[in-house]
């Protein structure tokens, strides 16, 4: 118990005091981008690792609270900061009804409606042009130059998010979310309203996954129903860094999130230019890989497995 | 578990540390271009690459600027306009370049412009057209390439003097360069006194157009009006040749329809569709057919005008570094705002007009795919060829 | 009127190719349970092979459809073999483990053909490519309707197969209850290898067909996958004949919904659909009619 302490303490002071560590923006925007994700597939997982409910749709609520930001400069010409404050809350608008058609769907059909959804929105968000904007997306001018403010409100949000997480799994919710998990008729049997949780657990995931839409729309100042409402880019991702990472961990999605930015940044950047170039086109594919290795042999994710890992790789005997 | 994420953590860092130190001989002028490598555009990036590389080499290869080679970073925005501004601040915080070039999409040289315009970098589009980019005031932002709703200018008059339609129908992709392109086009039809039919946008991609075409040819205008990428437009050509679509021209706004790709891959549907144009190798600015004709004889493909954008780009990115104070922002902005010459794209002069600033005022032609080559038709006194009106397309396909 | 009947025609034609991806995904939805989201990467893998063939070899897109689906159902049979069926045994917290699986067998397959023949588009350019013969006021794409054929003709054989033979008959008995089947003495394994083989056999041949109407880059999969599965759920898991009628559907309703509602909204109508059969008709129209 103690050294999990001291542990999350050293990490705490180190992302703290990060941006003044390295200076360099690149980097900066690296982390920051990977702190985004670490928010995002922490709410899959919550969803999907804890109370599964495999969702392949979240970008619906990365996209629109990315969208409410937007619109709020577009429309109502007022910051997109209040975004922040408002799009978790537009997400879990939209996860209301995204619950209410999907959650009588079970396993692998509740992933295809979650993914039908998200297109669907995509698509909606394409035409309607008089609110969108359409395809031509919205571009407002950053409020800050410096990285530094991004970065601490992004390590706020996602400190946040884990946090309220854990929280949430130490606590009775966290047990019927789990019960739902293992067996959804079971749990319900035995007197748990099993919608009503599920609904609860969506519009958790739904609020954090619409909040860093929103962080996004403030920080990279540019969307557009392709980049936030993506399949591949937004939805699978979300999914990759929970597996990855380690479903239904509390940290497995943090560490997914960096090891997957590391890893796409790594190899597009070409080893940071000391590979040949092109190692650069291979990212994608050591993504694949990734992902057949990771299900194959450590489905569980880089948490999950860690007591398999150390015995592979250090040879050492689980402990008794 | 928890010493993994501490070594996870600290192995990150050291790699940025790593990273960070590595660096190449500083000797050289570096100048950041983004261009599509790879994506659905990555056809008219690799020409605008291929252009950017023999400019390059010619213009070290007469010394440089002032005996320092110039180097040109070359990035990938893969079409997508968030990847075009995280490479555009690596550019500028990791690479330290000097000013940046490129811009393909519309939809990425927006996004992009707009971080350079925070940073203070100068940035010079070539074919990014939509009227937007330059309509923000930004003033480190200049574009050689005129604006999308200046395309069809030649166009415009071609039909006034001589195809004289009634009716247009409009079809066009829809990102920015699709949509405005669509929509001022409208507003010229409108202004002239032709009635647009139908105006649809279409996301870029599809298989099947026979639905609003069929629409198109129950309509029966005289003009078809379309602005795509180079795949689409083959495919509309070829499902307007299977439904019989016989209006009095069709017409391509540019992009997809100069490409030899679109006459690669439509074939016989491609012949004797006219299309606007920036450029044309019988053009007559010094350079312009030597340079066609290298680039043929170098990469074995025919060029067209996104690549003259390029080179004539890579021209005044030299010029602008020639004349400069110093290689800080201020002075390159300025050196490119006192721009005055003339490439083998036409003359280039940065000035502010209608609500644009920092913009060059080119010229746009039309070409006409005739037997399977691309010719300039219009102006008269330009072209190389006579243009062919009218045209019997049942006829033209072989029915 | 004219528009409507050719729109009509062209969704019909359209359909005929939805449907052989369709069907392919059906049996191997029906029979394992798997959701194979990769199912358009090997539809593109099949569309490279008979790109090779056309350009080296000169062999038709229709001739080479005889070589691209052994290739298919080869790949087929070592991805259920060595990647799909070791999951079944292995203990996680999720069960949608597989379905991540074909994810990144979809990714790896995309890349692996991105680094062989980098993202340009490519297309065959066949004599018959833009040929349309007319009834009428109305057009019909020759090509589609050999595609329409065709897909008639596998459908046909396929039902004859899974009807008739021995093999066709333990399919459908897996796919009705593995473990009885198991019990009746069916190498359940064996079938499982066989059925991917199979489906991905189906969607090689669309690819061949589609190959001389449309394009071709490493990407093009994606968007098939998903009409495969809006055909797959609007027919009903493992239904041959769900599978033409759904796939027809689908591309009537997309024809209809981009001519009278827009051409942007094309798309979407499959995707709604795809919801409300889900939800309002589990089962797809299988549950309608008994087969």
């Amino acid at each position: 118990m103690k050294s999990k302490n001291i542990t999350l303490i050293i990490l705490g002071i180190f992302f703290l005091l990060f941006p003044f560590i390295i200076k360099s923006e690149y980097y900066q925007h690296l982390v920051i981008i990977a702190l985004m994700w670490v928010v995002i597939g922490s709410s899959w997982n919550l969803l999907a690792g804890y109370t599964g409910q495999v969702s392949f749709g979240h970008a619906i609520f990365f996209g629109v609270g990315a969208y409410t930001a937007g619109i709020f400069v577009t429309k109502l010409e007022i910051s997109a900061w209040w975004g922040m404050l408002f799009g978790g809350f537009a997400a879990m608008l939209i996860a209301l009804f995204v619950g209410w058609v999907c959650f009588r769907l079970r396993g692998p059909y509740f992933a295809l409606a979650t993914l039908a959804g998200s297109e669907i929105i995509r698509l909606v968000a394409t035409n309607w042009e008089s609110l969108t904007d359409g395809m031509v997306g919205i571009l407002i001018i950053q409020s800050f130059r410096s990285k530094l403010p991004y970065y601490y409100i992004v390590l706020g949000l996602a400190a946040a998010c884990i946090y309220a997480i854990h929280l949430l799994m130490k606590s009775k919710w966290g047990y019927y979310f789990v019960s739902i998990r293992e067996d959804q008729d079971a749990a319900e049997s035995l007197g748990i309203n099993t919608t009503l949780y599920k609904n609860i657990s969506l519009l958790i995931s739904a609020f954090f996954a619409g909040s860093a839409g929103a962080f996004y729309m403030n920080y990279m100042a540019f969307i557009d129903p392709h980049v936030v409402f993506s399949l591949h880019y937004i939805s699978i991702m979300a999914i990759l860094v929970g597996i990855v990472g380690g479903v239904a961990t509390i940290m497995g999605p943090a560490v997914g999130a960096f090891v997957m930015v590391g890893v796409q940044e790594t190899f597009r950047s070409a080893f940071f230019g000391v590979a040949p170039r092109w190692i650069s086109e291979a990212h994608a594919l050591v993504f694949g890989l990734l992902v057949i290795f990771v299900i194959m042999f450590m489905a569980n994710g880089i948490v999950g497995d860690w007591g398999k890992i150390k015995r592979v790789l250090l040879g050492t005997r689980p402990s008794a | 578990m928890k010493k993994l994420i501490l070594v996870t953590v600290l192995l990150f860092s050291l790699g940025l540390l790593a990273g960070h130190g590595i660096s190449f001989a500083e000797d050289t002028i570096k100048v950041g271009i983004v261009l599509p490598l790879t994506g659905d555009q990555a056809k008219f990036g690799e020409i605008e690459k291929l252009s950017f590389d023999m400019a390059l080499e010619e213009i070290n290869g007469k010394g440089g600027i002032k005996g320092k080679k110039i180097e040109l970073v070359i990035e990938d925005d893969t079409g997508r306009p968030e990847v075009g501004r995280s490479v555009v601040e690596k550019l500028i915080t990791k690479d330290k370049v000097v000013m940046i070039g490129g811009g393909y999409s519309s939809s990425v040289t927006y996004a992009v412009a707009g971080v350079c315009q925070q940073n203070q970098m100068p940035f010079l589009i070539n074919t990014g057209a939509a009227d937007k980019i330059t309509e923000q005031k930004w003033d480190y932002i200049f574009r050689l390439n005129p604006p999308a709703s200046k395309y069809s200018a030649s166009v415009e008059e071609l039909l006034a003097e001589v195809i004289k339609p009634k009716t247009v129908t409009i079809l066009h992709e829809n990102s920015l360069f699709g949509t405005s392109s669509a929509k001022s086009f409208e507003k010229s039809c409108e202004k002239a006194g032709y009635k647009v039919l139908l105006k649809q946008g279409y996301e870029a991609g599809g298989i099947d157009f026979k639905p609003v075409l069929t629409q198109v040819k129950q309509l029966n205008p005289d003009v078809v009006y379309m602005v795509s990428y180079v795949m689409d437009a083959a495919l509309i050509m070829k499902q307007s040749k299977e439904l019989k679509i016989n209006p009095k021209m069709f017409i391509g706004g540019a992009a997809g329809f100069t490409l030899p790709e679109f006459q690669q891959n439509a074939g016989a549907a491609s012949e004797k569709i006219i299309s606007a144009t920036l450029w044309h190798q019988v053009l007559p600015f010094p350079g312009a057919m030597d340079y066609y004709n290298k680039f043929k004889a170098k990469f074995n493909k025919e060029t067209e005008y996104h690549g003259a954008e390029a080179y004539a780009a890579a021209y005044v990115i030299a010029d602008v570094l020639n004349r400069t104070k110093s290689l800080k922002n201020e002075d390159i902005k300025k050196a490119l705002s006192e721009t005055d010459m003339m490439t083998a794209f036409g003359p280039v002069k940065f000035t502010a007009w209608d609500k644009m600033t920092n913009q060059n005022k080119a010229s746009s032609y039309v070409v006409q795919w005739i037997d399977g080559k691309l010719e300039m038709v219009w102006p008269k006194n330009l072209a190389a060829k006579p243009f062919v009106f009218p045209v019997n397309w049942l006829k033209v396909w072989g029915y | 009127m004219t528009v409507f009947l050719q729109t009509l025609v062209a969704g019909v034609l359209i359909g005929g190719i939805y449907s052989l991806i369709g069907i392919g995904m059906t049996l191997i939805m029906g029979v394992m349970g798997i959701i194979n989201l990769a199912h358009g990467q090997l539809m593109m893998v099949a569309m490279y092979i008979t790109l090779v063939l056309f350009n080296v070899l000169h062999f038709d897109p229709y001739i080479s459809l005889f070589v691209a689906m052994p290739c298919l159902f080869l790949l087929g049979v070592l991805i259920q073999k060595f990647l799909l069926n070791p999951l079944m045994k292995i203990e996680s917290i999720l069960p949608e483990n597989q379905v991540l699986m074909t994810v990144g067998i979809g990714m790896v397959l995309t890349e692996i053909i991105r680094f062989i023949f980098s993202s340009d588009y490519k297309s065959v350019k066949t004599p018959y490519s833009s040929s349309a013969f007319f009834i009428g006021d109305i057009s019909f794409s020759l090509p589609m309707c050999i595609a329409f054929g065709v897909a008639l003709i596998f459908t046909g054989l396929l039902f004859w197969f899974l009807l008739k033979t021995d093999i066709g008959r333990s399919i459908r008995a897996t796919a009705q209850d593995k473990d009885a089947a198991t019990l009746m003495g069916v190498n359940t394994g064996r079938i499982t290898v066989i059925t991917f083989g199979l489906g991905s056999a189906l969607v090689a041949a669309a690819g061949s067909l589609l190959l001389p109407i449309f394009y071709l880059f490493p990407d093009v999969g994606g968007p098939f996958t998903l009409k495969a599965f809006v055909i797959t759920i609007l027919g009903g898991l493992g239904s041959t004949v769900g599978a033409i009628v759904g796939g027809v559907v689908l591309g009537i309703a997309e024809s209809l919904g981009a001519t009278y509602i827009g051409m942007g909204y094309k798309e979407m109508v499959g995707f709604v659909i795809f919801v409300l059969v889900l939800v309002f008709l589990p089962g797809g129209l299988k549950r309608l009619t008994k087969i």
